[in-house]
């Protein structure tokens, strides 16, 4: 049919963005791997651990030398119980998308079994785990990905991790006179009222007191 | 002349849903933008939290009013990945089904809301009338109107019952012919090619570094969907083609453009389901019972802690995508983070720097055309 991509291809994409990233950043703390997704066609990506000294060299890279142009996700994580070098943890997604046909009047169609090398789509996983803390914080990919930006915003606003560099941050989300310090993504913020037999009990909630009164905020 | 700030929304009708749009302008002339949301935030990841796996599907619905079911689909995957679950194929084919009648019905919305933004009344109420037939249509899978609940992991809830291909059959081909009559409405409408012909271009490079994803950069000549570039359902077995519109003007896609691409999605949304239709599994006139193995396999409810799931979905309005890390509550039963990527968030503060140097009165023609949803966006 030729409409989408082969295990084939996305296997040897994956193994040579592998090798490129084992070749250049070999020795720094950096690691990378193919894993394979255990949902739908079980297709393959990279997925890779960075320290954030690191990240900057290793971001510019991925979108000069690796093609590596959309920056999709970021998602922090808070581990309270977490070991001491990871209390935080910062995911990011990104994919490589061909692009092609710039030129205005040429429509050129694409078989996606005839691409090779830097044209196959490919999905990048980073994950950078930062030390117990207070104040968690990354360098900023702003400059480097518009896409980063809002990205980054909501989870500064949420999580309430750092993003060193970030021009322009403000709250997204959560209403702008929120107070400073709140994220409620936090894992000391604990929902409310979840309780199914609680509910049902109380259905207008007129007695009812939450599991975790004067505990939080 | 001085410049001042206006504010347009949270109640306008130009924002399809609550957000603000701060413009400045210099007369008439656009000259910088800010875009404010956040105003029907609910929390949904931190109430994912506290669910167990099967419990977040209807929470998923509720992101986006008009395409419940990619955004369940869209969650459904996530959770397949991380509890490493297996689906029968005839399940992923009518998830392929109903995730292209819901593409049909969100795209119809779209095109229903962006008519009266333009002067076009007449277009809402064919598309209101059009889009009932496949919510009907959805109604028959999912028990109701909107919101679904319909994907389980590890299959569907219920099979297609009989007599649904027909019916599916009936309306998909009576409405590949009211598409011609749309066309023939709107290319042929003065008012509509003025209103939209060369507003608000936006540049496919720049659109993909920004991260806006779908039919918004497919319409720039960006061949990219997640469709055929990381096939999830049996996409890759049906024959069908992205719908991708060459820009007509160096400066990228304008408005005319990303309104040609949906309808050319709509069309390929038409010949997927057919073509399905002929291919699933098992016929299209057979009914399985629920919980039959042609149709759901029983997945593991607990994932381990630092297990970790992903999906990148096409949705009707981009690339959605989902990251959940397994180990809540302490036994694994609940996401212990649920992260939830719209692609409406990371669209709509670009949109809003695309409008600068444009005429007030271009703005929600400009804004209409990407297709905003806020209940993604605030998630």
């Amino acid at each position: 049919m030729g409409t989408s991509i082969t295990q084939e291809q996305n296997a040897s994409a994956a193994t040579a963005c592998l090798e490129a990233i084992n070749a250049r950043f070999e020795g720094t703390g950096i690691t990378a791997s193919v894993e394979h997704h255990s949902n739908a066609k079980k297709y393959a990506f990279v997925r890779m651990t960075c320290p954030p000294q690191h990240w900057i060299a290793l971001a510019k890279w991925m979108r000069h030398d690796l093609g590596v142009n959309y920056c999709s996700m970021v998602t922090g994580t808070h581990f309270p119980d977490g070991p001491d070098e990871r209390g935080w943890e910062v995911a990011y997604h990104f994919l490589r998308q061909p692009i092609q046909d710039q030129t205005p009047n040429t429509h050129h169609v694409i078989v996606a079994e005839e691409l090779t090398g830097m044209d196959i789509p490919m999905e990048f996983e980073v994950f950078m785990p930062l030390a117990q803390g207070d104040s968690p914080s990354v360098p900023s990919i702003q400059s480097i990905w518009i896409g980063a930006d809002w990205n980054e915003k909501e989870t500064w606003d949420l999580v309430g991790i750092r993003f060193e560099g970030h021009e322009n941050m403000h709250r997204v989300l959560n209403p702008h006179d929120s107070p400073e310090g709140f994220h409620p993504l936090q894992k000391q913020h604990k929902l409310r009222y979840h309780d199914h037999n609680e509910m049902y009990d109380d259905a207008q909630g007129f007695m009812r007191k939450p599991a975790d009164e004067g505990r939080v905020k | 002349m001085a410049q001042m700030w206006i504010t347009m929304g949270p109640q306008h009708p130009m924002t399809h849903g609550l957000w603000t749009l701060r413009v400045k302008v210099d007369g008439e002339t656009v000259v910088d933008t800010e875009a404010e949301l956040g105003y029907i935030h609910r929390g949904v990841e931190k109430i994912c939290e506290s669910r167990d796996f099967t419990q977040v599907t209807p929470y998923c619905d509720r992101l986006c009013y008009v395409s419940a079911m990619t955004w369940a689909n869209s969650y459904i995957y996530a959770a397949e990945d991380l509890l490493e679950a297996d689906v029968p194929e005839r399940a992923e084919y009518i998830r392929l089904i109903s995730a292209e009648i819901q593409r049909l019905a969100s795209h119809l919305m779209w095109l229903g809301a962006f008519g009266p933004d333009i002067g076009n009344l007449t277009l809402m109420t064919w598309c209101m009338r059009d889009r009932e037939m496949f919510l009907d249509l959805l109604q028959e899978l999912g028990g109701s109107r909107m919101h679904y609940n319909y994907p389980r992991i590890g299959g569907v809830k219920r099979d297609m019952p009989i007599g649904f291909a027909d019916r599916v059959i009936a309306k998909t081909k009576l409405f590949e012919k009211r598409l011609d009559e749309y066309e023939m409405m709107l290319d042929e409408s003065t008012i509509w090619l003025v209103r939209l012909q060369g507003v608000g271009y936006a540049n496919a490079e720049e659109m993909v570094n920004a991260g806006v994803s779908g039919p918004n950069v497919r319409a720039a000549g960006v061949n990219y969907d997640v469709r055929w570039a990381h096939p999830y359902s049996v996409y890759d077995e049906i024959d069908w083609e992205p719908a991708v519109e060459k820009p007509t003007s160096v400066k990228g896609a304008d408005c005319y453009d990303r309104y040609r691409v949906r309808m050319e999605e709509m069309r390929q949304s038409c010949s997927m389901i057919l073509d399905a239709l002929n291919k699933i599994p098992g016929g299209m006139n057979t009914n399985y019972a629920s919980g039959d193995e042609m149709i759901f396999t029983k997945a593991p409810t607990r994932a381990p802690e630092g297990a970790t799931g992903f999906s990148n979905y096409e949705c009707t309005r981009g690339a959605s995508q989902f990251y959940i890390q397994g180990g809540g509550d302490g036994r694994g039963k609940n996401p212990y983070r649920l992260s939830i990527r719209s692609p409406m968030f990371i669209t709509i503060p670009f949109v809003a720097k695309t409008m600068i140097g444009y005429k007030i009165a271009d703005i929600p023609a400009i804004m209409g055309s990407f297709d905003p949803c806020i209940g993604e966006t605030d998630r």
